[in-house]
């Protein structure tokens, strides 16, 4: 990834392949992803700006994403309605979530 | 013998002739029935056509049901409606009932048929739209049309959610920025649907927690929800409804989870002595137990079950309990279970002083919560807090009427680790006491203060003794300058006769209280905009701010993220925005 990227934007890739191209401070809403990403670590996910989550699928890293945003623009405001989580995902998301630290 | 070769000789010449030529015959006149057959059919999709010349009886059955659909359309709801709609005259009638025949028979869903736009080749669904000569429109073109006529879309729901909602969540204490945390988004939605929910896998045992938390205040734990808690290698179990469970339940429950170490179930009226006598047996080491009502238990068994948890117990909270638990019951617990530390006993009827002198003895105890409404003497709690009183983390005792300040003394004096203290209903002890309680004392700042309803009560001399009684105007400075910069929660509910100048020179513009979450000055009427303002100024981290009864608020400007709860008639106004009221006059 070139330099003048890797500010802006990151990715993150769930275990079975799919990428999601996220801004760098959405994507930090999720502590976990944070400390990957924060440049004192050094972590390799914080020079290629690309984070592989080897335990989440696509379709729950998918939700996830989507949170980050909703949680982005939801930030400073009060009386943010709830999010429209797909019931069948729940579960799997709780785990996500724990993962994540959101 | 029998059959010869010459048998073959019995089939005759004449007879096989004769099959032939009947076979053949046969399908000369089949060949010819199925061309007149074909020929017939073509003929009848010629006079098919629109003006027919009926000449065959069919034909004329045909027109004759035609008709008569034409004129049961005519004098159909459906048919009067469209000519009004259209404005036709009589004229156009048999125009209209051909068209309305028309769609009558366009072919139904399942079936093919032929676009009339494009004219391809489609499977008839209900979603298939009409075109506009009145024939149906395949998928594709179906979206081209209908985009004209959409309908205005439903209204978007803003980022907002309706007032009601927000009202209630102020009440709860809760004023959020922004948005709440996915794990708590999914939990809710998991609680919501929790009857589809087939098992829980490998959640982490706080959101298991959480979820037993919303489940039972849904007071949704059945047996089978129950199931889905039990884990066979999860320590721990909290169920804080278990109203819906039988003996036999509480019985799974032990069966199932061997290593537990906490158990911690509330409301349990339907567990009896067997299963604690299975409990026994199975020699579960039970380090935590948290039982909420178990009235059905009797003494006798009580006390097998300390003997036989004896020095693994560390934890022991009961709730309500009548004639089961006596002073003799709870000998069994302060002689079997030396290594407890943590001791609440709240709403026990039938323990009294004798029990009061055996806590004394709990070398280990660093937590104590009673509250017993029974007449208790003051001494054996003074005992209590000069043998355990250097190692307590915290106390809590309400509705001790007895105590006085002697109490007060044996606290300033003996404990010097308290980061909890919560003295309520209560008016003997003075001010002068609780002022000295925090003058000169070596415990560190108290994190969680509780002391509502120190204050005296007489009905006839509203503003009290001229020594004030209860926590007054020294006692509360002194409080915040021993605690105030530690302090997260504080509760001076009732606490009347502190002064207007004590709250000024409390909450004063050098003053600042940075961990102060949560604080209730309910029920004093010298709070008003002034004191709030600076309430507000002085704790920058407020979350909930409880002013039931507190009158003279009357036009306050709340910061952001900070409830309110309790004004009467007030203006409210947060980030510029008035606020409508909690509680309406």
């Amino acid at each position: 990834m070139d330099s003048s990227k890797d500010s802006t934007f990151v990715s993150l890739v769930s275990c079975d392949g799919f990428e999601y191209i996220l801004p760098y401070e959405t994507a930090c809403v999720s502590g976990t992803i944070r400390r990957m990403l924060d440049p004192t670590s050094n972590f390799a996910e914080s020079r290629s700006g690309r984070c592989v989550l080897e335990e989440i699928d696509g379709v729950v890293l998918e939700q996830v994403c989507k949170y980050l945003v909703y949680n982005y623009r939801a930030k400073n405001m009060t009386n943010v309605p709830d999010m429209d989580v797909p019931a069948e995902l729940c579960l799997e998301l709780v785990m996500a979530a724990d993962y994540l630290d959101v | 013998m029998t059959s010869s070769p010459r048998s073959s000789q019995n089939i005759s010449a004449a007879q096989i002739r004769d099959d032939y030529e009947r076979r053949v015959d046969e399908a000369a006149r089949q060949a010819r029935e199925e061309e007149e057959q074909a020929q017939d059919e073509d003929y009848q999709e010629e006079v098919a056509e629109p003006e027919p010349e009926p000449e065959s009886p069919e034909q004329e059955a045909r027109k004759r049901k035609r008709e008569q659909a034409i004129e049961k359309l005519k004098n159909s709801k459906e048919f009067s409606r469209r000519k009004k709609n259209r404005r036709l005259g009589d004229e156009n009638d048999d125009e209209l009932a051909d068209e309305m025949l028309k769609e009558k028979n366009q072919p139904v869903p399942g079936q093919l048929a032929h676009c009339e736009i494009c004219g391809k080749r489609f499977t008839v669904t209900a979603y298939s739209k009409t075109g506009p000569l009145g024939g149906l429109l395949c998928p594709d073109c179906s979206k081209k049309h209908t985009g004209k006529d959409k309908k205005d879309e439903p209204k978007k729901r803003g980022m907002g959610i309706n007032r009601r909602q927000n009202q209630s969540k102020i009440l709860d204490g809760v004023v959020q920025l922004g948005a709440r945390s996915l794990m708590e988004m999914c939990i809710k939605k998991i609680a919501e649907n929790i009857d589809d929910v087939e098992g829980f896998g490998d959640l982490p045992p706080p959101v298991m927690r959480r979820l037993s938390q919303i489940l039972s205040r849904n007071r949704a734990i059945t047996p089978v929800i129950l199931d889905l808690f039990l884990k066979p290698y999860a320590r721990h179990l909290d169920i804080f409804d278990c109203a819906k469970l039988e003996t036999k339940d509480f019985h799974k429950i032990l069966a199932t989870m061997q290593s537990l170490t906490r158990l911690d179930l509330r409301f349990v009226t339907q567990m009896k002595d067997d299963v604690f006598e299975y409990m026994i047996d199975r020699e579960m080491k039970i380090q935590e137990l948290h039982l909420d009502a178990p009235s059905l238990v009797t003494s006798a068994c009580w006390q097998k079950v300390f003997a036989s948890l004896g020095p693994h117990l560390k934890s022991l909270k009961l709730w309500n309990l009548e004639a089961g638990f006596d002073d003799e019951t709870f000998e069994a617990v302060s002689k079997n279970c030396a290594n407890l530390q943590r001791l609440k006993l709240k709403h026990l009827g039938h323990i009294g002083d004798q029990t009061m002198e055996a806590i004394s003895t709990l070398k280990h105890l660093e937590h104590l919560s009673l509250h017993l409404s029974q007449e208790l003497s003051p001494e054996p709690l003074l005992q209590i807090i000069a043998q355990l009183g250097s190692q307590l983390g915290s106390l809590s005792l309400e509705e001790f009427e007895s105590a006085d300040d002697r109490l007060v003394q044996h606290i300033h004096d003996h404990c010097r680790e308290l980061f909890k203290l919560r003295i309520s209903h209560n008016a003997l002890i003075t001010d002068k006491a609780m002022a000295g309680l925090f003058r000169g004392w070596s415990n560190p700042a108290l994190r969680f203060v509780d002391f509502s309803s120190l204050r005296d009560v007489d009905m006839d001399n509203h503003a009290g003794p001229e020594e004030p009684v209860g926590l007054a105007s020294n006692g509360f400075v002194a409080l915040m300058a021993h605690s105030g910069r530690d302090i997260t929660t504080l509760n001076v509910s009732s606490c009347r006769h502190i002064t207007h100048a004590a709250l000024e020179e409390v909450f004063a513009p050098d003053k600042q209280y940075p961990h102060l979450i949560s604080l209730d000055v309910s029920l004093n009427e010298r709070i008003d905009d002034f004191i709030t303002h600076s309430i507000f100024r002085c704790c920058p981290a407020l979350k909930k701010l409880v002013v039931f009864g507190c009158f003279k608020i009357r036009d306050i400007k709340i910061p952001r993220g900070v409830a309110v709860i309790g004004t009467v008639g007030a203006k409210l106004t947060s980030d510029g925005v008035a606020q409508q009221e909690l509680v309406l006059s």
